[in-house]
C-alpha cells in the first residue's frame, strides 16, 4: 500500500513550519549580500532544499513508488539538458545580442 | 474463502479494467506524475529564457528586481506554503474518513489561494500604473537599462503562467468541495483529492523557485 501513507497532523505542521523557516532564512541571506556567484548559489540551494521537502513529504514521494520518483528525476535531467544545450549556443555567440 | 479474502473486494468506484482500488489509485497517480513532468518542462522553457537573459544582462536583473517588493513576495511564499499544508491536511482527513475536515481544509486552501491572487493583483496593478508593462508596451523610465522591458516580459510571463495555474487550482478545489459535500470521498476512494494535491504542491514548488529568482536578486 505504498500510495496510502498517512502523515500525522503534527508531522505536516512541522514540514510547513520548516518551509516557513527556510523562507525567512532565504530573505535574510538576501540581506547579507554575499558576493556573486554565491548570492545566487545560496538562494537556489535553499529553494532546492524547500522543493525537496515539498516533493518528499507533501507529495509523499518519500514513501511512494520509486517509479514516480524516477519520473520527477527524468524531468529534472531533461530540464538541465535543455538549459545546457541552449547555453552552449547563447554563451558562445560572437555577436551575442539579438534585436529583442 | 481463504482465497477470496486475500484479494481485496472491488468497491463501487473501481472501474472494470482495474484489479482493485489500490491499482486504480496507483494508475491515476502515475498518470498525474506524467502530467506533472510535462508541467515542469513547460515552465522549464521559461526558466531557460530567464537563465539565457540573465547570462546576457546580469546587471539588468539586479536593477530591475529592486522594483519588486520582497515583502509581498515573502508573504505570498508563506501563503502558498500554508495552502500546501491545508491540502495535505485535507488528504489526511480523507484518509481518516473525516468529510467535514476535507471541506474545511479545502475551503482554507481556496481562501489562501485567493489571498495569493489578490496580492499578485496589487503588485501587477501598481506596476501597470507606472507603465511597467511587458514587451513593446513598456514605458517606465525609472530603470536605467535599455532592456528593462525584457526582464518584465519574463517576469509577467512566468508569474502570469503561475497565476493561471493558481486559478485553475482554485477551480479544482471548488469542484472537490462540492464532491466532498456530496460524500463522495472516504478512505476507500479519495483519488481526486490526492491528485489535485499533487498539482497544488507542484504549483507551490514553482513559486518556491520564482520567489528568489525574481525578488531576491542582490
Amino acid at each position: 500500500m505504498s500510495g496510502h501513507h498517512i502523515s500525522s497532523v503534527k508531522f505536516l505542521w512541522g514540514i510547513a513550519l520548516s518551509l516557513v523557516v527556510l523562507t525567512v532564512v532565504t530573505v535574510l541571506a538576501a540581506w547579507m549580500h554575499f558576493p556573486e556567484p554565491w548570492n545566487v548559489v545560496v538562494k537556489l540551494a535553499i529553494a532546492t532544499v524547500k522543493a525537496f521537502i515539498v516533493a518528499s513529504f507533501f507529495m509523499n514521494l518519500w514513501w511512494d513508488s520509486k517509479f514516480n520518483v524516477l519520473l520527477l528525476a527524468i524531468s529534472i535531467v531533461f530540464f538541465f539538458i535543455m538549459v545546457g544545450i541552449t547555453l552552449l549556443d547563447t554563451l558562445y555567440r560572437t555577436d551575442p545580442i539579438p534585436l529583442f | 474463502m481463504s482465497q477470496s479474502s486475500a484479494i481485496p473486494k472491488k468497491g463501487d468506484h473501481v472501474q472494470e479494467h482495474f484489479v482493485n482500488s489500490n491499482q486504480q489509485f496507483e494508475a491515476a497517480k502515475l498518470g498525474m506524475w506524467i502530467f506533472l513532468v510535462t508541467e515542469i518542462l513547460f515552465f522549464g522553457g521559461l526558466f531557460v529564457a530567464y537563465i539565457v537573459y540573465r547570462s546576457w544582462y546580469p546587471e539588468l536583473y539586479i536593477l530591475a528586481s529592486d522594483h519588486l517588493d520582497v515583502w509581498l513576495g515573502a508573504i505570498n511564499t508563506t501563503v502558498l506554503i500554508g495552502s500546501s499544508l491545508t491540502v495535505a491536511l485535507a488528504i489526511r482527513c480523507a484518509q481518516t474518513n473525516y468529510t467535514r475536515g476535507i471541506i474545511i481544509n479545502l475551503c482554507v486552501t481556496i481562501a489562501l489561494a485567493c489571498v495569493f491572487m489578490v496580492i499578485k493583483y496589487f503588485e501587477y496593478s501598481e506596476k501597470f500604473e507606472l507603465g511597467i508593462l511587458p514587451g513593446a508596451h513598456y514605458t517606465y523610465e525609472g530603470i536605467a537599462h535599455e532592456k528593462a522591458n525584457i526582464f518584465y516580459s519574463i517576469y509577467y510571463m512566468m508569474t502570469g503562467l503561475h497565476g493561471v495555474h493558481v486559478i485553475v487550482g482554485i477551480g479544482l478545489m471548488v469542484w472537490l468541495v462540492i464532491r466532498a459535500n456530496k460524500g463522495h470521498f472516504s478512505s476507500e476512494y479519495y483519488t481526486p483529492v490526492e491528485i489535485t494535491g499533487l498539482y497544488w504542491h507542484l504549483v507551490d514548488i514553482i513559486w518556491i523557485f520564482l520567489f528568489p529568482l525574481f525578488y531576491l536578486i542582490d
